[in-house]
């Protein structure tokens, strides 16, 4: 290709807009695309003191005005930003004088914008679906979940190709949507180990969490149902009976103010820290300090906290679900538990806990395993690849 | 001249009023040679069709089939508006003159429109949701506010029907008068006024074909 492949990427979360997985998932790859010649323009929503635009290692960033249609509810809020983001986008676009080659949106929240670009500029559109509303509730349940689920299928139905980041997910969204296997790419997710070098001395910062004597159990994740935090709360008095341990629980969500009350009521008040949201340094520092980090989701389309710890070489104690079946080796790199089972979960827990030799053994394969599969450059390289498929079979279409 | 309508009402769907004034427009339109075009909402006679009078429709249903209310239903619609707007626009070699969107449904993909290819739009108000919720004020209300307001502000021109609906339009959103332009429909100017409007928004880059 003479000219350089021009993407734009849609993401309601961008550093230092972060609420889950989509704002680190992003970021790495679109400078990982940059390093590979990849001329990236990502569209987003605002943050309290974040430029509206700015170059982050390479990648164009604009950030659009998203809190200014007031809005009844979540879902409505959603579709009057992206109508803010589609308008700014086309605005851009027709700034950069149409050249942008491949659209690229990730998960519902931003499909309106998305596929509005696709039939307004006439170019593909592609989909990262990183979680959906069945999945993530278990079910559709109301009118409000199943408009949801329909605009996932929209988009769906719109992208060129769907991108799932792991093998359970690409079956799970073929199953939601009843697509075609061919639209369907896996291409992984993946974590950057050099951000989880330890590079201090950290007995000071894990006094202020915990005492030297008891071992330090980490939960990062939004305390949300499909995250079973609760199974790891009703984990907590099998594994002290058997370790002194803290439980570290990092992030929010619906759930923290209930789950502090069972904590209080439990009598585990001082064996239970609810953090909230930490900084990437806090946390980065929890992971490296941690003794098991534990991740007992319900449902997990990827799972890249696990990825993070194994980054950061914590042994990992995961429910045996979705992308994380994937991502962990039973005794190798990790350790397996039954989903939504507290007593399961805890004899995964107090087992590495109590076998040093053991959890070494899993920190050192699982670091292994991190930078040889799930390494950035080799992802964009996947990304990359993709596009210029889509762009091929584009050219031979009536739009181009 | 070519323009394309936006209204989420027009016949054999007629909500309120508006369905049977775009219709009355759309026919003056093609009889005084404007290629008229309209994009409009049916829930299932979908697709192009050539009405009798020469007016040319293109009708789109809701891709998302369950919504909350009507705040989610239109802003999932307008994507569909944009994708038949731009095949008319695509079809024709880019050779659109105006859009003329008829009260705030379609707004958000007028404007979007107009930031991606430069094609200039009219707000034809037919009614405000001020009058229309008696000044209600909660979220979702606001939220239409702020569509209405958007569509005010980006559009070129804004077409009221009566000299009170221009003086709630100053009122309510600050439209500057100069922007307002009154055209009653029982006037018998009102088709002059009406291709009088049109053509003082033609122009933009779009336009420039005409010119030669």
């Amino acid at each position: 290709m003479a000219q350089e492949l021009t993407v734009m990427m849609l993401t309601w979360e961008f550093p230092p807009r972060i609420i889950g997985g989509i704002s680190p998932h992003v970021y790495h790859l679109s400078r990982s695309l940059a390093k590979n010649d990849v001329k990236v323009y990502v569209v987003t929503c605002d943050f309290p003191g974040a430029p509206q635009h700015e170059v982050v290692d390479g990648v164009e960033v604009f950030r659009i005005d998203s809190y200014k249609n007031p809005a009844p509810n979540f879902a409505t809020w959603v579709y009057l930003m992206n109508m803010n983001m589609q308008k700014e986008a086309a605005a851009l676009v027709n700034r950069l004088g149409g050249k942008v080659d491949i659209f690229h949106v990730h998960d519902w929240l931003v499909s309106n914008a998305g596929i509005g670009l696709k039939h307004v500029f006439r170019k593909p559109l592609l989909a990262t679906i990183h979680s959906t509303e069945v999945g993530r509730r278990n079910g559709i349940h109301s009118d409000y979940e199943r408009m949801i689920h329909e605009t996932e299928a929209w988009l769906t139905y719109e992208a060129w190709k769907v991108i799932c980041c792991s093998n359970y997910m690409v079956s799970h969204v073929q199953w939601a949507f009843g697509l075609p296997k061919d639209k369907l790419v896996m291409v992984p997710n993946g974590v950057n180990a050099q951000e989880y070098v330890k590079n201090a001395d950290l007995s000071l910062f894990r006094r202020r969490f915990a005492l030297p004597e008891e071992k330090i159990v980490l939960f990062v994740g939004r305390l949300v149902y499909e995250k079973g935090i609760h199974v790891l709360i009703n984990a907590v008095p099998k594994v002290s009976e058997k370790v002194n341990a803290k439980f570290v629980v990092v992030g929010n969500g619906y759930m923290k103010e209930p789950l502090s009350n069972l904590v209080k009521g439990m009598g585990l008040a001082h064996k239970v820290i609810f953090t909230g949201f930490v900084d990437d340094e806090t946390l980065r520092n929890l992971q490296r300090c941690a003794d098991v980090c534990v991740v007992p989701s319900l449902f997990e389309p990827f799972g890249i906290v696990a990825l993070e710890a194994m980054a950061a070489k914590s042994p990992i104690v995961v429910s045996d679900t979705g992308g994380l079946s994937e991502i962990v080796e039973h005794d190798v790199t990790g350790v397996k538990v039954y989903p939504n089972n507290p007593d399961s979960l805890a004899w995964g827990i107090t087992k590495v806990l109590l076998d040093e030799n053991y959890a070494n053994r899993l920190k050192s394969n699982a670091y292994k395993k991190v930078q040889e599969n799930y390494n950035w450059n080799k992802i964009s390289l996947q990304t990359k690849s993709v596009y210029e498929a889509v762009l091929n079979e584009y050219s031979k279409s009536f739009w181009a | 001249m070519r323009v394309i309508i936006f209204s989420w009402e027009f016949p054999p769907r007629i909500v309120g009023q508006l369905a049977d004034y775009v219709k009355k427009l759309t026919v003056q339109l093609v009889k005084n040679n404007v290629e008229t075009y309209v994009v409009t909402y049916h829930d299932y006679l979908t697709g192009q069709y050539e009405e009798p009078e020469g007016v040319k429709t293109c009708r789109v249903t809701n891709p998302v089939r369950t919504h909350i209310g009507v705040l989610t239903w239109v802003l999932t619609l307008n994507q569909e508006v944009e994708r038949a707007a731009t095949n008319i626009y695509y079809n024709t070699n880019k050779k659109i003159d105006l859009i003329d969107a008829h009260d705030w449904h379609f707004i958000p993909a007028a404007v979007t429109l107009k930031k991606a290819i430069s094609l200039p739009f009219i707000y034809s108000v037919e009614s405000l949701e001020e009058h229309r919720s008696h000044g209600a004020n909660s979220p979702f209300n606001m939220a239409i506010k702020s569509i209405e307001w958007l569509g005010m502000y980006e559009a070129a021109k804004v077409v009221v029907k009566s000299e009170w609906m221009r003086d709630e339009v100053v009122k309510i959103y600050k439209v500057p008068v100069a922007k307002i332009k009154v055209i009653m429909p029982k006037s018998t100017t009102w088709m002059k006024d009406i291709l009088e409007n049109y053509k003082s928004v033609m122009g933009g880059e779009i336009s420039e074909w005409l010119k030669n």
